[in-house]
């Protein structure tokens, strides 16, 4: 007799999304991941826009992810009319960006996922249970939000970095002030790796074809794309290596590259030698060993090393940028003109692509988004059908559970994935 | 004393406001040990979904069967509903379009032809349920909600302040972008709160906030086609947060 287990909503994830498992008697026969989200339609309602205002309503897809929607738009729309900028607005970029990347991860490493290591219901009673813990989380989160609002003028939807260029120059009070900041949660970064370092209690899961920008360039930008087992391309030909689906039951579209489901993320990154910098040395090499050929289960720890790399590179920028003080700035003037501008950067969750099309007036004529999550759909969705044939026979809530664990292993961001376009 | 029984929710969004709590680094472990977060799914696993709350703090627009139904529940089992954000008291960016295109169109235009789910022009809460009390901004700035929170424990609703965001930009001398820099800025008849965050860095006001009560919304607008800005220019960016603009409105 068939049945189905719901899980409804997901919980300790960004966005509105469920499963549904299909079971016929005790045999799982399909999984079918919801992606609910309510659509917003950005690329729809970008179109007649000027590209002016392109990367400030863009960067309205995602709070978590603002701030590298934002930075993308900028040099989507800036690659179209052939700008390029100064290196002070290039590298307050990749400083905002790596802050963002810091809050990001350690929102959900901390808040949303240490929970499940101590076996709570979130982070209410992780207040109460591992008060010390949870304020070291938050004090880096705290750290990578002042770097978005100090360089973005905003916390969330930063306003102070344009088309061009700067609204204005971060000064170097500001700059000292992140850095004493920074180096007081270097401590708790350089150690995160170890308490997100244990497996989670699951099986054994599919290799990921994990795909990451060549190394990323300043701001965490490239122009290729690298995938497992070698393949590779130039970002502006990601329509011809891309497959797109529309599921009847998701708001978001199944993605496949070069006919694969691709993994993107903080484990791709690691595997592919995407790095913001050296990791934190030591026992950290062995760990690496472990989870550069791990399965999706290694992602959370990749995340916790990636915490470090990114506050070393956010002081790293701080001390470049106070070198070259006062020279070095000066926004470009922008001038509108006919033509594409494709640019893909990598975001906290995976490579993120925006591609705008303009007319001769600056007029935006197409719209184009692909977000971390919609690439990763795929891959969630074959380990969530594994995991579920894997447990078959088992406790519904048990399975449940492992489900959800397995979730936030991929830490989806679902307002994000729901805004893919037709290809 | 009691913990006040919070839920706190999403419809249509970015979870931008729901993230505005979490980034309250400083207060968010008083904030824990203060409320009981009985319905909080961004944070929380095992909400139960009969509960009752003392107040309802809810983000985003109202725009598929699925929001609304969610929408009536947290009305229905909660005191107080507060309007999180641009979204839930205008309609926010999803709303842009509202006035010039069909939903379908939209829709089309990212999904393609074939078999969709509903979903409706992105609505104001206030079009459907009473709301108790709104915090604005896209994204809210987070003394309005730390003031929320803090009155909430008082069993009271904090005060609320009716000016523009030029007042503030005044206050802190910032160069008047509109009128020294001929730039389309809103800072007239957007409310304030902000503190002037986005004309302080030299950038226009986009109007995330939304209209001020008592805008006098056509000087602003006599006054941008004066300055060379045509009405549809000028109508597509006040309609970025707000859809609904009474463009003859004076005060």
């Amino acid at each position: 007799m068939g049945s189905v287990i719901e899980i409804n909503p997901f919980t300790r994830v960004e966005g509105h999304g469920s499963v549904k498992l299909y079971l016929d008697g005790t045999r799982v026969e399909r999984v079918e991941l919801c992606l609910t989200e309510s659509p917003r339609l950005f690329e729809s309602l970008l179109v007649g826009r000027s590209y002016a205002e392109i990367p400030e309503i863009i960067c309205r897809i995602c709070s978590l992810c603002s701030t590298i929607h934002k930075v993308t738009a900028l040099l989507a729309v800036e690659k179209a009319f052939g700008v390029e900028v100064s290196q002070v607005t290039s590298l307050s970029r990749e400083l905002i960006a790596t802050g963002g990347l810091l809050q990001s991860h350690s929102l959900h490493l901390y808040c949303l996922l240490l929970p499940d290591l101590l076996g709570l219901r979130g982070v209410a009673e992780l207040a109460l249970a591992a008060p010390e813990q949870l304020k070291g989380g938050l004090a880096v989160k705290r750290a990578g939000n002042l770097i978005q609002e100090t360089v973005g003028g905003r916390l969330i939807h930063p306003v102070n970095v344009t088309l061009g260029g700067l609204g204005h120059r971060v000064g170097r009070d500001a700059l000292l002030q992140l850095r004493d900041e920074l180096e007081a949660v270097l401590p708790v970064c350089r150690e995160a790796f170890r308490l997100f370092s244990g497996s989670p209690p699951l099986p054994q899961l599919h290799l990921p074809y994990c795909l990451a920008l060549d190394p990323a360039a300043p701001p965490l930008s490239g122009d290729r794309f690298r995938m497992t087992g070698g393949g590779s391309f130039p970002v502006e030909a990601y329509r011809d290596c891309l497959t797109e689906s529309v599921l009847p039951y998701s708001h978001a579209k199944y993605a496949r590259i070069l006919g694969r489901e691709p993994t993107v993320g903080a484990l791709a990154r690691l595997n592919l030698g995407t790095s913001l910098g050296p990791g934190p040395g030591g026992a950290f090499e062995t760990v690496k060993e472990e989870i550069v050929a791990r399965d999706i289960r290694g992602n959370n720890v990749a995340q916790a090393v990636e915490l470090f790399q990114a506050a070393e590179r956010s002081l790293a920028l701080i001390d470049q940028l106070i070198a070259i003080g006062r020279d070095g700035a000066g926004n470009v003037k922008v001038a509108a003109r006919n033509g594409r501008g494709t640019a893909a950067c990598e975001a906290p969750r995976g490579t993120l692509i925006h591609s705008y099309a303009f007319d001769d007036a600056g007029i935006c004529t197409e719209a184009d988004v692909i977000t971390p999550t919609s690439l990763n759909q795929g891959a969630l969705s074959r380990d969530l059908l594994e995991l579920a044939r894997g447990m078959e026979g088992g406790d519904a809530s048990q399975t449940g559970n492992a489900l959800e664990r397995l979730i936030r292993c991929y830490d989806p961001c679902i307002s994000c994935s729901v805004h893919v376009v037709k290809l | 004393m009691k913990r006040p029984r919070l839920a706190v929710a999403g419809l249509t969004a970015c979870s931008g406001c729901q993230l505005t709590l979490l980034n309250c680094e400083e207060e968010l472990p008083e904030i824990l040990r203060s409320f009981e977060l009985v319905y909080f799914p961004m944070a929380e696993s095992g909400n139960d979904p009969q509960a009752l709350f003392d107040a309802a703090i809810v983000e985003g627009a109202v725009s598929t069967p699925g929001d609304l139904a969610t929408l009536f529940r947290l009305r229905h089992a909660s005191r107080l509903l507060v309007a999180f954000g641009t979204c839930a008291l205008f309609g926010g960016v999803a709303a842009m379009n509202n006035a010039w295109s069909g939903r379908e169109e939209l829709m089309r235009g990212v999904y393609g032809e074939g078999e969709r789910f509903e979903s409706f022009p992105p609505s104001r809460f206030s079009n459907f349920v009473s709301v108790d009390f709104s915090i604005t901004g896209c994204p809210p700035e987070k003394p309005e909600l730390i003031a929320l929170l803090a009155a909430l424990l008082a069993g009271t609703l904090p005060p609320t302040s009716s000016y523009p965001v030029c007042t503030e930009c005044r206050s802190r001398e910032n160069l008047c972008l509109l009128l020294e820099r001929n730039e389309l800025c809103l800072g007239p008849i957007i409310q304030a709160g902000c503190n002037a965050r986005c004309p302080a860095t030299g950038i226009v006001c986009e109007g995330c906030r939304g209209p001020v009560r008592e805008a006098n919304v056509a000087q602003e607008l006599e006054l941008l086609l004066e300055r060379g800005f045509t009405r549809e220019e000028i109508e597509r960016r006040m309609s970025r947060f707000t859809p609904e603009w009474d463009y003859g409105q004076r005060h």
